[in-house]
């Protein structure tokens, strides 16, 4: 059995600012890994590029850091490819819900069995405190010093509407709930979304941990019925005084996978290049 | 009379199923033994404009079209007026009869024999409109006094499926055609096409199909790609045969996507390729070069057609070889293959997916629609050829006794043992950064040149006998022709046409830009006394990079960037002009 010390990656230094949410995103992944047992050598942790996205070198597993913006479709290749494996993509607002933004929704649609866990701070960070897509209306930034003149894009309601089959909102100030909803999302058979509220502690003097302790209540505490896409929409609506955490929204749907006969075979990286090309060509005859 | 060589082609508007008439033409002259070369001309739209097929039969392997027809069917006004110019003495225009009126065929050519036929009245008795192509070609096969029984045993082959009815209906429509032209126009035509018995399995297939035949034959699993013209029947083709072959083909959101589902397959171990044009190979930059600087194998087709933005999207050009040499930011090595023709494109595929493995970084393929979409026959590909080398990509067993593994160590040859997730004692984070020996982020100055060395290295890696030009004619003359990719097909019937006057040159074709055979073409250049490049671009752009590579300056350049391929005749009058005068 996997233990959390074997997820410890001592040799790199975490670079991220002493205080940020980034750290309990790390630790409620690797406690989650523990507890769904995935083996580190069987999992991938795919990123972007952002704060969020040097996560990968902060953990003993297999990683993946590719572009900005891209790391869903280089995830869903991932599975695709070995669909043994467990994928884990990680990244920022920017990152998924900005430049990345068509690839979530077209991504929500297909149901490829991994989780994605956005590390949101409603404002740019390893580019040092520009709007985000998810920035509110009214927030001075570097690049919005009048004010942000857009409307949020709300990322929970649109994963439910583009069918993501499990979709759920963490808060790195409670890392025991956010490890079990990461756990719930990596065992959840498709596509799972978890929202992570993770204060930027050096850009984001709106969106604090204070900011957020106040707002934040449990689902589980409340009667929500998580099966109930309209619950779910309204509940992804709710962002003033009270900002729900946990699962949203959660539906059972067969996933890519299950629709691609290629895979029946096992992976498609285990099976073998060799074919009868003779066969193949005879259609040309 | 003049037996075995015979160009058709067919006329009429976008969407009015012309092409059928053009590809079953194809097959019966290759099921009669003969060799075929298939084009088609057609402008971006679905319904209405004006297409053409283009096809010519002949006992010897045919490269690309020379000038002049013999047959040209006509399915509207547009198609008689625009082409008949285009026939030899002596050509004939069938044309429908309950359609046009006698005016639409007026000709001021008294040699050519009209023959009308009431194509579209036989076809509507028969059944309806999809019944017209087979009242065609009944009609062109009387007049080329075919025996029937050849093709019927293709009508059956084809529609056999549908029942015995539809089989039947179409071989009385083809009778019905051919009955009318036997009646109505008994002089002999001085063309006859008698089949010939041979026992060569050739095949007829287009550059695309070529292609993705190669790419299956290497092993590919993964494709994903977005349709775009000229490519968008990779993915057609790979879509049809995904389940048969294993291969998980998608059709991603966006051309972005698919070149970072590439990185996603390649670093978890499977062989993919995506195909696209320039539009969507401009989108692929920036994860070509996380290709490049992660060290994934992957394979690209750029399809090219006339830029720059959307451009004419269904007309051809070579103008992105600089492009793809350079594209994404920095330096990093990439494979850069021109395939000639669809034969080339089988086994330059296979070779590109071997070189993406054994040096670990992206291949690009470039083509162009005039070999993406031209059908030919080509000699039979010996299957048992191909070789499928994954250069060093560990096995679960190497890697089960792997300690201290290091994805990318530094070694003389700049290639780096290559594990994959899933396997044990190979952790490492596989980076668009920048990074040391085990992937981790590195911006230190000495790492950083040592991994641009070790990357620029691995090239070195690749036999030069795979890359080497191919050159053809006489190769014991001072006066060369050069040229790369598509181009190939009309120098080749230019050296045809050539040598019926007795006039011969030596001609080289380059088939690979990076790793690029500096030395062969060097010499190659130095030894000739009079040389001239042929290429599909303004700017002579293969003729620059030779320039910039070997310090040698071709003096002639004949350039076409119309979107039209070179035609065999402007080219052998280009040589004679340009080297034997
Ligand atoms: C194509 C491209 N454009 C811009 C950048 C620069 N860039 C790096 S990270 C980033 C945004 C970071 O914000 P976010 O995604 O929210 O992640 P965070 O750093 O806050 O975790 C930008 C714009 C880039 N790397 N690539
Ligand atoms: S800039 Fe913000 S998001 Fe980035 S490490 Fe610092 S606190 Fe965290």
């Amino acid at each position: 059995m996997v233990t959390l010390a074997e997820l410890a990656e001592p040799k790199h230094t975490v670079t991220w600012c002493p205080g940020c949410g980034d750290f309990a995103i790390l630790v409620a992944l690797k406690q989650a890994l523990v507890k769904a047992g995935r083996e580190p050598h069987q999992t991938v942790v795919v990123s972007g590029i952002g704060c969020s996205g040097k996560l990968p070198h902060f953990i003993k597993t297999y990683g993946f850091e590719g572009l900005h913006g891209r790391s869903l479709p280089a995830a869903s290749a991932i599975k695709m490819a070995n669909h043994a494996l467990t994928v884990v993509d990680v990244g920022g607002d920017g990152d998924g819900y900005g430049i990345g933004m068509g690839h979530f929704i077209h991504t929500c649609r297909r149901n490829i069995d991994f989780t994605y866990i956005v590390h949101n701070n409603q404002i740019y960070g390893l580019t040092t405190g520009q709007t985000s897509p998810t920035s509110e209306k009214g927030f001075k930034t570097k690049s919005t010093p009048e004010g942000v003149l857009e409307e949020p894009v709300n990322p929970m309601a649109l994963a439910i509407s583009a069918g993501a089959t499990f979709v759920a909102r963490g808060f790195s100030g409670n890392l025991p709930h956010l490890a079990d909803l990461m756990c719930q999302g990596i065992q959840h058979k498709g596509f799972a979304i978890i929202d992570v509220l993770q204060p930027c502690v050096t850009f984001n003097k709106l969106n604090t941990y204070e900011y957020f302790v106040k707002k934040v209540y449990k689902l589980d505490e409340s009667n929500h019925d998580a099966s109930d896409k309209t619950a779910a929409l309204a509940k992804a609506e709710e962002w003033a005084e009270k900002i729900p955490i946990g699962v949203l929204y959660k539906v059972s749907k067969p996933t890519y996978e299950d629709g691609t006969p290629q895979l029946k075979e096992g992976p498609l990286v285990k099976q073998s290049l060799k074919r009868d090309v003779g066969a193949l060509l005879a259609e040309f005859e | 009379m003049r037996i075995n060589d015979v160009t058709l082609k067919v006329g009429g508007e976008a969407g009015s199923g012309i092409l059928t008439v053009g590809h079953m033409f194809a097959k019966l002259m290759q099921k009669s033994g003969l060799q075929v070369f298939l084009t088609n001309d057609y402008p971006s739209l679905i319904k209405g404009g004006h297409n053409t097929i283009t096809v010519r039969a002949n006992p010897q392997r045919i490269y690309a079209l020379t000038a002049g027809i013999d047959i040209l069917i006509a399915l509207d006004k547009k198609t008689v007026q625009e082409h008949y110019r285009e026939l030899r003495e002596g050509g004939a225009l069938i044309y429908d009869s309950g359609k046009l009126k006698e005016e639409d065929v007026k000709l001021e050519r008294p040699d050519v024999r009209k023959i009308g036929v009431p194509l579209s009245k036989i076809a509507t008795e028969a059944g309806g409109d999809i019944f017209f192509n087979q009242a065609a070609m009944g009609a062109m096969l009387a007049l080329l006094k075919m025996d029937l029984a050849k093709y019927d045993h293709m009508i059956e082959k084809a529609f056999g499926r549908k029942g015995a009815d539809i089989v039947a209906k179409n071989k009385q429509v083809v009778r019905a055609g051919a009955d009318h032209v036997r009646t109505n126009y008994p002089d002999p035509f001085g063309i006859n096409v008698n089949p010939v018995q041979t026992d060569a399995r050739n095949l007829l297939i287009n550059g695309n199909d070529a292609l993705c035949s190669g790419a299956v034959a290497a092993g590919v699993h993964l494709v994903a790609e977005y349709p775009m013209s000229p490519s968008s029947s990779v993915l057609h083709w790979m879509a049809a045969h995904a389940v048969k072959y294993n291969i998980v083909v998608k059709h991603t959101e966006d051309e972005i996507a698919a070149m970072n589902w590439l990185c996603g397959a390649g670093f978890a171990g499977v062989r993919c390729l995506t195909a696209t044009s320039g539009g969507g190979f401009s989108l692929m930059n920036e994860a070509l070069g996380n290709a490049g600087i992660a060290e994934i194998p992957c394979v690209i087709i750029n399809d090219m057609r006339c830029g720059p933005s959307t451009g004419l999207p269904t007309y051809t050009e070579q103008a992105d070889l600089r492009f793809a040499l350079h594209a994404s930011q920095g330096e990093f090595p990439r494979i850069v293959a021109m395939p000639g023709d669809a034969q080339e494109a089988f086994w330059m595929m296979v070779d590109v997916f071997n070189m993406a493995d054994l040096v670990q970084t992206p291949a690009i393929v470039l083509m162009d629609k005039y070999v993406a979409e031209s059908v030919t026959t080509i000699p039979s590909i010996k299957a048992e050829q191909v070789r499928i080398d994954r250069g060093l990509l560990q096995t679960d067993a190497q890697m089960a006794e792997a300690a201290n593994f290091k994805r990318h160590a530094l070694t003389p040859s700049g290639i780096s043992p290559r594990c994959i997730p899933g396997q044990k004692n190979g952790i490492h984070v596989c980076s668009s950064y920048e990074h040391d020996e085990t992937g981790y982020t590195s911006e230190e100055a000495s790492m950083r040149i040592a991994q641009i060395d070790k990357r620029e290295r691995k090239m070195r890696a690749i036999s030069p006998l795979l890359y080497q030009p191919a050159f053809f004619g006489d190769q014991s003359s001072d006066l060369l022709v050069v040229s790369w990719g598509s181009s190939k097909g009309p120098v080749m019937e230019a050296l045809k046409l050539l040598a019926a006057k007795g006039k011969s040159v030596r001609y080289m074709h380059i088939r690979y830009a990076c790793p690029f055979a500096a030395d062969t073409i060097s010499a190659a250049l130095k030894r000739a006394k009079k040389s001239l490049i042929i290429e599909g671009n303004s700017e002579g752009q293969m003729r620059n990079f030779i320039r910039e590579k070997t310090g040698l300056l071709i003096p002639e350049l004949y350039r076409r960037y119309d979107g039209r391929p070179f035609e065999a005749e402007e080219v052998a009058a280009v040589i004679e002009e340009r080297l034997l005068k």
